[in-house]
Formats: C-alpha cells, sequence, structure tokens
C-alpha cells in the first residue's frame, strides 16, 4: 500500500461502514425515515433511534478504535516492542477491578456517579484505570529500565486478576451476569457526552504524537542514541505513557477490555506498507483503528457476536499470519543473501 | 561555530573512583584516543562528556555551558554519540536515518543535503535500505554518517569497531581523520590498538587504569600499540 492513497482508502472504508452502521439497524426504519430523522424530521422515535442509538454507537466506535491504535503505537514505539499494546500499562487490569469492585463488591459511589450522569461501573473503571495511573506516575522514577514498567503493568494485572476472583468467587449469579457482560465489550454503551471526552482525549494524543512523531522516531535507534540526538527522555516517557494511558482507560471505562484492538493495529498498518516514520504512521493507525472497531460493530449487530470476541477471532489469526509471514520471508531472505 | 569540550577535575562516579580527576580540553580539530581494560569506565567517561552521567567531581563544559545542563536539543547540534552496537529492531531506513540526523543537528532536511551527507559517509547506496536488514557493520556505519552529520563540534564513539572487519576498521579510522580535519574534535574509546597505530593521527591518548595500578595517564605523543600494551599490562 502506498503512502500517498492509503489514507483516502481508509478513509472511504470507514465513511462506508459508517454508513452502512447508520442505515441500518434492528429497528427496520425505511431510507426516507432515516434520512428525514438525521436532519431532525420524522416521529420522535426515529429520531431518538438516529441521535442517541445508531450515531454515538458508531461515534464511539470510531473514536475507540482511533484511540486504541495510536495508543498501540505510542506502547510499541515506546517499549520497542511489537508485543506492547494499550493494555501493558496495567491500566485496563486497573478498569477491570474498578468495574468488580463496583458491579461485584458492591461498592458504592455514592452521589459521583449520579452527579456525573454516569453509570456507576464506568465511573468504576475510570477511577480503577486513574488509580493506576497515577501509582504508575509516582512510582515510575524508581523504575532502573522499561522492562521494570513492563513488570510493572504485568503484576498489577496479575493483582487485580486475582481480586476480581475474590469479588467473583462471593457475587450472586446476577451480579456476575453484569461483570461478564461489560468483559464482552460493546460500542453502545457510550453516548455524546463519553464521545465528548474522548475526542478531546484523542485530539491531545494526536496533536502530543504529531509534535513528538522525530522523536519517536529517534527513540527507535535505543535510548542512548535518540538521548545524544536531542531527545528528553522524561518528557517523552511521560508523553507517551500519559497519552496511551489515558486513551486507553478512556475506552475501557465505556468500552470495556477491548485493548486488544491497539495491539493489532499498528502490525496491520505497518504490514500494508505504511511510511516508517511516525510523521506518516500516525494517521494511517488513526483510521485503521477506526476502520477495524466499525467493522467489529457491524459484526456484532449483525451476528450477535461479543465485541471482544470479535476483535481476538479477527485480530488474533491477522496477526498471527503476519508474524508467519514476516518470518518466512526473513529466513528467505537470508538464504538468499 | 565550533565549540571546544573542557573537563575540569573531572572525577567519575563509577566505577573508578579514586583514579585521580581529569582535566583536559578538546579544541575544534583535536583527536583522543582512550584505551582501557574491561571495566575500567572508559563508557562512563564518554557517557560523562556526552552529558548522560553526571560525575562525582568536576565539570565538563560545552563551549561555556557545563554539558549537563545544556537542554538536550542545543546540545544534540553540538556534541554526537556512537555505541559499540548499531540499533536493533528500528524500522527506519538509511535516508530516514540522515533526515533525522539532519533535524537533530537544527538543519533543514533538504534532498541536497540528505543526499550529500549519504554520499560523504559512504552509504548512500543503501539509502532506501532499512536499517535492521543491514549488516553489523553497515549498520554501524551509517550510525557514523548519522552522527557526523548531526554534530559539528564534538564524536564521541564507544567502540564503534567492536563489530566490523579489517576493512570497516580502516574506514572507521580514516573517517576519524576526516573529521578532525573538518575541524570537528573526536573522542574513541577502543580497544583496537593495530587500527589506531595504522591511521597514525592519534597524538594525544588516555589510557584508563584503577588507582592500584597508578591510576589514569593522558600521553600527548605519537601512539604506537606497543607502548599503549606495556601501560595496559603494567
Amino acid at each position: 500500500m502506498s503512502a500517498r492513497w492509503s489514507n483516502p482508502v481508509l478513509m472511504v472504508a470507514m465513511v462506508l461502514l459508517f454508513a452502512a452502521g447508520l442505515f441500518s439497524g434492528p429497528a427496520h426504519l425505511a431510507w426516507s425515515e432515516e434520512w428525514g430523522a438525521l436532519s431532525g424530521e420524522g416521529s420522535p422515535t426515529s429520531v431518538t433511534i438516529m441521535w442517541q442509538l445508531r450515531l454515538p454507537r458508531l461515534m464511539t466506535a470510531v473514536l475507540s478504535g482511533a484511540s486504541l491504535g495510536l495508543a498501540g503505537l505510542l506502547m510499541q514505539t515506546y517499549f520497542r516492542n511489537p508485543l506492547a499494546g494499550p493494555s501493558v500499562l496495567g491500566v485496563t487490569s486497573g478498569a477491570t477491578l474498578g468495574v468488580a469492585l463496583v458491579a461485584l463488591g458492591g461498592a458504592t459511589l455514592g452521589w459521583i456517579p449520579h452527579a456525573l450522569n454516569m453509570a456507576p461501573q464506568v465511573m468504576g473503571a475510570l477511577l480503577g484505570s486513574g488509580a493506576v495511573m497515577v501509582l504508575l506516575g509516582l512510582v515510575m522514577g524508581q523504575f532502573r529500565s522499561r522492562t521494570a514498567l513492563l513488570i510493572f503493568g504485568l503484576m498489577v494485572g496479575y493483582l487485580a486478576g486475582a481480586l476480581v476472583t475474590v469479588l467473583q468467587a462471593g457475587a450472586e449469579a446476577g451480579a456476575l451476569q453484569a461483570f461478564v457482560h461489560w468483559g464482552m465489550g460493546s460500542f453502545a454503551q457510550g453516548g455524546w457526552a463519553p464521545c465528548t471526552i474522548m475526542a478531546v482525549a484523542l485530539v491531545a494524543a494526536v496533536f502530543w504524537a504529531n509534535r513528538a512523531a522525530s522523536r519517536l522516531d529517534m527513540w527507535t535507534m535505543g535510548a542512548l542514541t535518540a538521548r545524544t540526538m536531542g531527545v528528553d527522555e522524561r518528557s517523552l516517557s511521560w508523553g507517551a505513557l500519559g497519552m496511551a494511558g489515558v486513551l486507553a482507560g478512556l475506552v475501557t471505562a465505556w468500552c470495556g477490555p477491548i485493548a486488544f484492538l491497539g495491539l493489532a493495529t499498528p502490525h496491520l498498518v505497518r504490514a500494508a506498507g505504511a511510511p516508517r516514520r511516525h510523521a506518516g504512521l500516525i494517521w494511517p493507525v488513526l483510521l485503521t483503528g477506526a476502520t477495524l472497531a466499525l467493522f467489529a460493530d457491524g459484526v456484532v449487530r449483525w451476528f450477535g457476536v461479543p465485541l471482544n470476541a470479535v476483535l481476538s477471532l479477527v485480530g488474533a489469526p491477522v496477526v498471527l499470519m503476519l508474524i508467519i509471514g514476516k518470518g518466512r520471508w526473513s529466513t528467505s531472505k537470508a538464504k538468499g543473501a | 561555530m565550533k565549540l571546544e569540550l573542557t573537563c575540569d577535575a573531572l572525577e567519575l562516579a563509577h566505577p573508578l573512583e579514586g583514579a585521580g580527576a581529569l582535566s583536559f580540553g578538546l579544541p575544534p580539530g583535536s583527536a583522543m584516543v582512550v584505551l582501557g581494560r574491561n571495566g575500567t569506565g572508559k563508557s562512563t567517561l564518554l557517557r560523562t562528556l556526552a552529558g548522560l552521567d553526571i560525575p562525582k567531581e568536576g565539570a565538563v563544559t560545552l563551549g561555556s555551558t557545563p554539558v549537563a545542563k545544556m537542554p538536550p536539543r542545543r546540545r544534540a547540534r553540538h556534541l554526537a554519540f556512537v555505541s559499540s552496537t548499531p540499533p536493533r529492531g528500528a524500522a527506519l531506513t538509511v535516508q530516514e536515518v540522515i533526515e533525522l540526523a539532519l533535524e537533530a543537528g537544527g538543519r533543514p532536511t533538504t534532498m541536497a543535503l540528505v543526499q550529500a551527507a549519504m554520499d560523504q559517509g559512504g552509504i548512500a547506496s543503501w539509502a532506501d535500505k532499512p536499517i535492521d536488514t543491514l549488516s553489523d557493520g553497515m549498520a554501524q556505519k551509517v550510525m557514523l554518517a548519522r552522527a557526523a552529520t548531526q554534530a559539528d563540534s564534538v564524536v564521541l564513539l564507544d567502540e564503534p569497531t567492536a563489530f566490523l572487519d579489517v576493512v570497516g576498521r580502516r574506514e572507521v579510522m580514516a573517517a576519524v581523520g576526516a573529521w578532525r580535519d573538518e575541524g570537528k574534535s573526536v573522542v574513541l574509546a577502543t580497544h583496537d590498538l593495530d587500527a589506531v597505530e595504522e591511521a597514525g593521527w592519534a597524538n594525544r591518548w588516555m589510557v584508563m587504569r584503577p588507582p592500584a595500578q597508578g591510576g589514569t595517564l593522558i600521553m600527548e605523543s605519537p601512539f604506537t600499540s606497543a607502548a599503549a600494551k606495556q601501560l595496559l599490562t603494567a
């Protein structure tokens, strides 16, 4: 895929999937009704379906996909590790624990969710991921290597997992079901307010990533080389980890643990021959993430499969194929050389 | 404008504590070879000169500013560093590495400047190759061209010939000579005594030794590998 036409192609694919999602659904509205409802005319029901259900859901998918793609790219670059994704920092584990405390542990957040007009689960997820981010900020100065950071994320994951298991063991069937349901992931829980918050975070992250693009390129050559090329390691670390953590935390809060999308997207973009420098990678990653999220949402709605399952069922084999294909390619190349 | 790198009563934090304070200046167009057995602090010295490690005592200044307090971007315009291992897993092409070097050096990334830098480094024929598909020796040559393109005052080289064959070693030593003629100052840490002697430009060399072996010496005489071996094994 050449850099010159990949962005327009992705844009067209995204718009087509968006339109397909907008003009189809279980309500079986007529075309004229759907068009009318978009301009605010027609029955209140059709206006509600278009403006309060379909549009926010599709916007949530676009913003989540783009956010996770960018977060994945930042983490893979920062850790110089193709296995890194938005969940490596433990932020999504923190969110899961937050939801478990609310859904299974009976934690009440008092008046806060009500005052902010949020579901308690979302509030729990935001607090959980926020707590991990704060903890990360507090201990980051103590880490001697980036591997230590990866281990931090892994251990937070184990701890959160263990606590969730304890909570599950003592939970009632109804509460357990609600928790499992959250774990399946969905773009339908968003609304205009979450979309606005996610959009603000995404714009800030894109702005930062564009400004830091050359420094991120230098970082791929190793920390020592990057530092002597003028990269301020501290500010790059805070920027990359902070942006990825916030994006992953927000998406997880409203859409559930679907961060796998962020791991897979940069691989797909690179395999499709996107530019190597970050300045040229950011837009293909955003568009691919958004397109994949819309596609997955379509599968969810047409076939009734949970979102998390769709992402892994489609994403994992693709990433595997890419890795195996790449391995074969480099082996044959090495033999030929 | 070329800046002078100066060390004033420098004591490294690690590992050669008590090996004595180092004072020297590197005016534009000078080169110094740093020798020492494994673990005597050659890399620490280079990292301290680059402003990455903080010394226990003393100061390193570039021009009139302490190097560790210089804003990283300003420092990068004057000082570059090449480590012993070329980057792994970086998907950038040779041309993109040179573009980044020009950017780090605060210069415009015009095609003409990129091409000139690649020609000068002898790497133009690999322009479109990703550096992780090159051999270690080829990748190291790219990193040398990167450093020379980036910094206009000082280039620090930490065992740059570790992965290179005989021809590669000669090329590195010739490059250092050429940079010196351009008015850059170079510090080269190496175990490659024969290649330094063969190159013939080294008339200033430092032997890093622990206190028990007499401490660190700075020699101001033409380098011979025999004399260096004697000091290293004393």
